[in-house]
């Protein structure tokens, strides 16, 4: 039981408008769900289990002739780098304050997201080529 | 620049205690595992892109402070994966969150990353010297 002076906190219920901020709110919040057992497998497999020593062209190629591990490391692609891009946004957002700023910050951070997850994604749908 | 400043230093002075310590191991472990995506997505892609690259990034990632480096980043992901449990755990159930079990859950976070990267860090320093101090590589 918990005393009169550590009571829980109000709890109270408001209608929270769905806008674009209140999406990414809840996209960071169930990314993170996912991104536990996504990100803790991977970094658990390939830098502890495999290690960076084992790890080749030929052991890619090898993990690639699975589609499923195509398809562990599409998702681990698509919700890492949304989750972090739109992290590094946030934080940008309070570092800078004018309205001009942060729009352009945030067009950078929307473009480097798209680059570098099709660059990514290019090259998980076409796999290893001969060297 | 002034602002990032005197928002580090302020953020080390504040003596907000383990909440703040765990907010501000969250955003500096994002950061960095963010900025190492970023290029661990690049040189990945060089195994279509440009496969005779991608030797050339292994190696780098095979060096010494390269791999100290994954130990460290091992660190922030496991940290900001239980302390962002604990963030969404207190977002979705409100009613579970008190200045008390704030601190204890905040304690917790820390426990539970020591715990899960100490058998990693063993392993991974295990590696290290094998491979690159005693010639003795099990990765060949």
């Amino acid at each position: 039981m918990m005393s009169a002076i550590s009571s829980s906190p109000t709890v109270r219920k408001v209608a929270v408008p769905v806008t674009f901020e209140t999406r990414m709110w809840q996209f960071m919040r169930w990314s993170g769900v996912l991104l536990i057992p996504l990100v803790w497998i991977h970094v658990a497999l390939k830098d502890v289990i495999v290690g960076v020593h084992a790890i080749d062209l030929d052991y890619v190629q090898r993990t690639w002739a699975l589609l499923a591990w195509r398809v562990y490391d599409m998702a681990l692609l698509a919700f890492t780098f949304a989750h972090g891009m739109n992290g590094l946004r946030h934080v940008a957002n309070d570092f800078v304050h004018s309205e001009g700023g942060k729009r352009a910050v945030s067009w950078l951070i929307l473009i480097g997201w798209v680059v570098i997850t099709a660059i990514g994604a290019i090259a998980i749908v076409g796999g290893v080529r001969a060297p | 620049m002034a602002t990032l400043i005197n928002t580090l230093w302020e953020g080390v002075r504040y003596r907000g205690g383990i909440g703040n310590w765990a907010y501000l191991f969250h955003r500096l472990a994002g950061i960095a595992t963010l900025l190492f995506l970023a290029i661990h997505i690049v040189d990945t892609a060089t195994v279509f892109f440009f496969p005779s690259l991608y030797q050339h990034a292994i190696e780098i990632y095979r060096s010494t402070p390269f791999m100290l480096g994954e130990i460290a980043l091992v660190a922030g992901v496991l940290f900001h994966g239980a302390n962002g449990l604990k963030i969404i755990v207190f977002d979705f159930w409100p009613q579970l969150w008190s200045h008390e079990n704030e601190k204890k859950a905040a304690a917790l976070v820390f426990v539970v990353t020591i715990i899960l990267w100490i058998p990693a860090a063993i392993i991974m320093g295990n590696s290290l010297i094998q491979c690159n101090f005693l010639n003795a590589c099990a990765g060949g």
